[in-house]
């Protein structure tokens, strides 16, 4: 990341400042600004639902649910940490299902879990499926399709609902076949169901 | 489409309701949730930040429009048209910025042309790469994020691929 984060900094400021020497402290403003605005929406997003799933921890429910997800969730991290396996499994679902924003503090959580426990693997795993677009219905596209006054708005659905799969699919494999082998023998096979 | 939107308050309301069944007391439970809330955003800040300012030079700059350029043949070797590949490269850096492209390749080409569709599917099947990363590993050693994110950036483009030959199927 450093190494990613000098090249490209020095490359554009090398540009800005044969083009448009002006431009380089408003480009930096603007990100910045962003990064503000950004975290502070975040802030918004992050308060409705941890305020939410404090609740579905503490009456309960999510242990309910973590039950039925726990088989396949184990078997897809490769992990005996409940809190995190739970917390893991939450998060794909409010993917699956497309809650804006509700993933995001979950993943966060169930990383840094995962993380200190010394499971890399189930990091990456949680991180490639987020960053695969995990998402059964691209509500802001057919929106913006909408907006455009597409006659057949949903008509993307079908395409994007098989790439995404198969993005997540890909993304999954390759976690999986660049592990760490570890002492124990591995568990028979790769359990994609979330 | 509409039950969709019936979705988030039914949920809400079924799981404030089993916590009153529950016992839960749910004004305590509900601001003891909210209290990581500010934590929470605040280990992320830094890193959120520095991506998004260089996020934020790397199009401004230009730099972007150059690598642009520079891939357009190569995507099309992929069988991405040309048109959106400014698209397939900014939607790993910016969430607002690939909305803001979309808008404009539908409103050029039209939303139900073959360039309009597969610029949806593109958008549609890819995820904001570095910003995920930025968040979810915020504080890691940087050597542990590099593969993840490769893999991640890989099986995006993977996925664009087959949703522009899905397009000319579907």
């Amino acid at each position: 990341m450093n190494g990613i984060f000098a090249v490209i900094f020095i490359a554009s400021c090398a540009l800005f400042l044969f083009s448009n020497p002006d431009g380089f402290l408003s480009a930096m403003l603007s990100g910045g600004q962003k990064a503000a605005t950004l975290s502070l929406s975040l802030l918004a997003v992050y308060c409705v639902w941890l305020g939410f799933f404090k609740i579905l921890e503490r009456s309960g429910l999510s242990e309910k649910i973590t039950r039925h997800t726990m088989s396949a969730t184990r078997r897809l991290f490769r992990s005996d940490d409940k809190e995190a396996l739970s917390l893991a499994g939450e998060n794909l679902s409010a993917n699956l299902l497309g809650l804006p924003g509700a993933p995001t503090p979950l993943g966060i959580k169930a990383t840094k879990r995962f993380i200190e426990g010394g499971n890399d693997y189930a990091a990456d795993m949680l991180f490639v499926l987020n960053a695969t677009s995990l998402q059964l219905l691209p509500t802001t596209v057919i929106a913006l399709r909408l907006a455009a006054g597409s006659a057949l708005p949903a008509d993307i659905f079908l395409p994007t609902l098989l790439a995404t799969l198969l993005s997540s699919l890909i993304g999954g494999t390759l976690v999986f076949l660049t592990r760490k082998r570890r002492k124990k023998p591995a568990l028979s096979r790769e359990g994609r169901a979330a | 489409m509409k039950w969709l939107s019936l979705i988030v308050p039914a949920l809400f309301l079924a799981v404030f309701i089993f916590g009153l069944v529950r016992r839960v007391k749910l004004y305590d439970c509900f601001t003891d949730g909210v209290k990581e809330a500010l934590p929470l955003i605040l280990s992320v800040f830094p890193y959120l930040a520095a991506m998004l300012i260089l996020s934020a030079l790397f199009e401004e700059s230009g730099l972007a429009k150059m690598v642009t350029d520079f891939l357009s043949p190569a995507f099309r070797l992929f069988g991405i048209p040309p048109e959106i590949s400014s698209l397939v490269l900014i939607k790993p850096f910016s969430g607002s910025g690939s909305t803001a492209i979309l808008s404009e390749l539908l409103t050029q080409f039209g939303p139900d042309s073959y360039i309009g569709r597969c610029a949806c599917v593109a958008y549609g099947s890819s995820e904001t790469v570095f910003y995920i990363s930025a968040v979810y590993f915020a504080g890691l050693k940087t050597k542990k994020l590099i593969k993840p994110t490769l893999i991640a950036l890989a099986a995006n483009f993977l996925g664009v691929v087959a949703g522009c030959l899905l397009c000319r199927i579907l």
